[in-house]
C-alpha cells in the first residue's frame, strides 16, 4: 500500500527542525516528528507537559502512526488510539509508583497530534489529515494560506486544548474536536506540520502579511538558529518547537 | 503584575493558615454530624494532594510550590505533622513524600459506554482535624507575616505568595487589620502578597462571597476582614469563573458566612494561581474507604 502512494510524476522535498524549549535537554522534548516516506505518511505530536509519561506518548503516536495503515476515519482514528492506549498503560504495569505518580497515571496521558497522508499517484496530488489538539497542518501556495487546520488564527491557541488521551473514557469526550480534512495540491504547494508554538508563530506571520518560506534557502543548522533567535526576542513563546515543512515537486520528465 | 511563570527556579509559596479553635469542633449549620474542623481538614488533604499532582511529571515532583501549613488554636503551630512539622515552609516535592497516612478507597468513574467501573484510590492524609483553645489571630498573621519575609529574601522575583486564611470566628488577641495589611505590603517583583480569608458560620447567615465593596457586610469584623483581603487578580476571576463563581472588577478574595461549598471553592479558586486548571475533585463520586 505505501509504495501505492508514490509515483514518478510527483516527488516530495521534505525537511524538519526539532528543538527543545530553551534552557531544556533534546531528551526532555516532548514534541516528535514521525516520517515514513514510503507510506507518505508524516505526523508531529506535541505531549502535554501536565500529564504522566507525556513524551512517550507523543513518541508512540508519532511514529507508530506513520507506519500503520489506519485509514483516516474516525472510526479508524478511534480504534488506533485505543490499542496504543493499552500498549502504553502496559508498559506502566512494571512499573512500581509513589502514590502521586500512580494517581497520575491512573489519567492516562495526553498530547496533541496532526497526521499527514499524500497520494502521489495520481494526476493531481491530494492529501488527507487528521488532527486533535492545537498542533496543526498548513498548506501554502505562492506564499499564500490556502488551509489550516485544526485552527486557523494565532488568537486560538490557549493552554487547555482538547488532546489526544490514552485513556478510552477521556478521549471518547475529546474525539468530538477531531478534525479530518483533505485536499488537493499543485507543483510547488508547501504543507507544514507544526507543534504549537510555531503553529502560531507561522499563523501570526499570515495575518501580518509578514510570511516568507525562508525554509527553502537554509539548512538544519541555520533553520535551528532562526527559531532560537526568534525565542529570544519573543517573537515565537518558549517551547518545544516541531517543524515539518513538505513540498510537492513535479519530477521533470527526460 | 500576577503573570510570572511558575518555575523550579521561580516557585511561588502558598501558606495555608487554619483557625483550629475550639469553636471548629461545632458542626456547620444543618449539619449536625459534621464538624467543620473535619471538613476543613478534608479540603485541605485535598487540596494539597491537587497541588502535588499539579507538580508531578512522571515519577518526578517539581518543585513549583512551597508550602506552609500553620495552624493557630491552643497556640500557633505547624498544621503539618510527623516529619514536615519542624519546618516553616516544605518544598512540594517534600509534602508528597510525606503524608501521615496514605488512605485507600474506591472511585466511581465512567467507563467510557454507559456504565460505571470502580478503581482503586489512594488518598494522602497530611493534616488531622483539630479544635481547641482560644482564636489567637493575629499573633497566627504575624508568623504567617515573619514566614514570608524570611521566604521573600531568598525568593524576590516570580509568582508572589498567595494566603489563604480559613476561620470561623472573631480574633481572641486583638484587631487583625494591622498584621493583615503588613502582610499585603510585602511582595515580589511580581506583586504584593495575596491574602484571601474565608470566614465560615455555624449560623444560618447569608453568605457574602467576593465582595468588591463593604456595603453588603453585616458588622466591623467583617468589614475587617474586607480590608485585609486582597482583590482578586485576573486570572484567579477566570478560575471562579471556571467553578460558576461570580466575580467582577474589584471582587476580594474574601467569603463571609460561608458553608462547605464555599470551603471548596475558596481553596479551589485561591490556589489557581496564573491560570492552572483547578482540579475537580469534588465532581469525582467516592465510594466506601477500604
Amino acid at each position: 500500500m505505501s509504495s501505492a502512494r508514490q509515483s514518478s510524476t510527483w516527488g516530495l522535498r521534505t525537511q524538519q527542525v526539532l528543538l527543545p524549549k530553551s534552557g531544556s535537554e533534546s531528551s526532555e522534548c516532548e514534541d516528535f516528528i514521525g516520517v515514513d516516506e514510503q507510506n507518505c505518511r508524516f505526523a508531529v505530536a506535541d505531549g502535554a507537559t501536565e500529564a504522566f509519561d507525556a513524551r512517550n506518548w507523543a513518541q508512540r503516536l508519532a511514529e507508530n502512526w506513520v507506519r500503520s495503515d489506519s485509514p483516516l476515519t474516525p472510526e479508524a482514528f478511534h480504534s488506533w488510539v485505543a490499542a496504543e492506549g493499552v500498549a502504553l498503560h502496559s508498559s506502566w504495569r512494571q512499573m512500581t509508583l509513589p502514590w502521586y505518580a500512580e494517581e497520575k497515571a491512573r489519567s492516562g496521558s495526553f498530547a496533541a497530534f496532526v497526521g499527514l497522508e499524500l497520494d502521489l499517484n495520481t494526476e493531481q496530488p491530494a492529501w488527507k489529515a487528521v488532527a486533535l489538539g492545537d498542533s496543526c497542518l498548513l498548506h501554502c501556495r505562492d506564499g499564500a494560506l490556502i488551509k489550516s487546520l485544526p485552527l486557523s488564527n494565532s488568537a486560538s491557541f490557549n493552554s487547555a486544548p482538547l488532546l489526544v488521551a490514552s485513556e478510552p473514557s477521556i478521549y471518547k469526550t475529546s474525539e468530538q474536536s477531531l478534525v479530518i480534512d483533505s485536499g488537493n495540491c499543485e507543483n510547488n504547494d508547501v504543507l507544514f506540520l507544526l507543534s504549537d508554538a510555531a503553529a502560531a508563530w507561522y499563523l501570526e506571520r499570515f495575518e501580518q502579511n509578514t510570511f516568507s518560506d525562508f525554509f527553502a534557502h537554509h539548512d538544519q543548522t541555520a533553520l535551528a538558529e532562526f527559531f532560537e533567535n526568534e525565542r529570544r526576542t519573543g517573537r515565537i513563546r518558549n517551547d518545544d518547537i516541531a517543524v515539518m515543512r513538505l513540498e510537492i515537486q513535479q519530477r521533470s520528465i527526460s | 503584575m500576577y503573570s510570572a511563570q511558575i518555575t523550579r527556579a521561580n516557585p511561588t509559596c502558598i501558606v495555608l493558615l487554619i483557625d483550629q479553635s475550639a469553636s471548629m469542633s461545632d458542626p456547620f449549620s444543618g449539619d449536625s454530624a459534621r464538624k467543620k474542623s473535619e471538613f476543613v481538614a478534608e479540603v485541605v488533604n485535598h487540596t494539597l494532594h491537587d497541588l502535588v499532582i499539579r507538580c508531578t511529571k512522571t515519577e518526578e515532583v517539581r518543585n513549583y510550590y512551597h508550602i506552609a501549613v500553620i495552624g493557630y488554636g491552643r497556640k500557633v503551630w505547624s498544621g503539618f505533622g510527623g516529619p514536615l512539622a519542624a519546618r516553616e515552609i516544605v518544598p512540594i516535592a517534600d509534602v508528597a513524600d510525606h503524608p501521615l497516612q496514605i488512605k485507600s478507597s474506591y472511585r466511581r468513574v465512567s467507563d467510557g459506554a454507559a456504565g460505571w467501573v470502580e478503581i482503586p484510590v489512594r488518598y494522602p492524609v497530611w493534616i488531622h482535624p483539630m479544635a481547641d483553645g482560644k482564636t489567637p489571630m493575629v499573633e497566627a498573621l504575624t508568623r504567617v507575616k515573619q514566614i514570608l519575609e524570611r521566604w521573600l529574601g531568598e525568593h524576590p522575583q516570580g509568582f508572589p505568595p498567595t494566603v489563604l486564611h480559613l476561620t470561623d470566628g472573631e480574633s481572641s488577641d486583638g484587631e487583625p487589620y494591622d498584621a493583615g495589611r503588613e502582610i499585603m505590603s510585602l511582595g515580589t517583583n511580581d506583586g504584593s502578597v495575596l491574602l484571601f480569608n474565608c470566614h465560615i458560620s455555624s449560623r444560618r447567615s447569608a453568605k457574602v462571597e467576593y465582595p468588591a465593596d463593604e456595603h453588603s457586610l453585616p458588622d466591623g469584623f467583617a468589614r475587617t476582614l474586607f480590608q485585609i483581603s486582597s482583590p482578586l487578580p485576573h486570572s484567579f476571576q477566570a478560575a471562579a469563573a471556571q467553578l460558576g463563581v461570580h466575580t467582577i472588577e474589584g471582587s476580594r478574595g474574601f467569603v463571609f458566612n460561608g458553608d462547605p461549598s464555599s470551603i471548596v471553592q475558596f481553596y479551589e479558586i485561591g490556589t489557581s494561581l496564573t491560570g492552572m486548571t483547578p482540579y475537580r475533585w469534588m465532581d469525582q463520586e467516592i465510594t466506601e474507604p477500604e
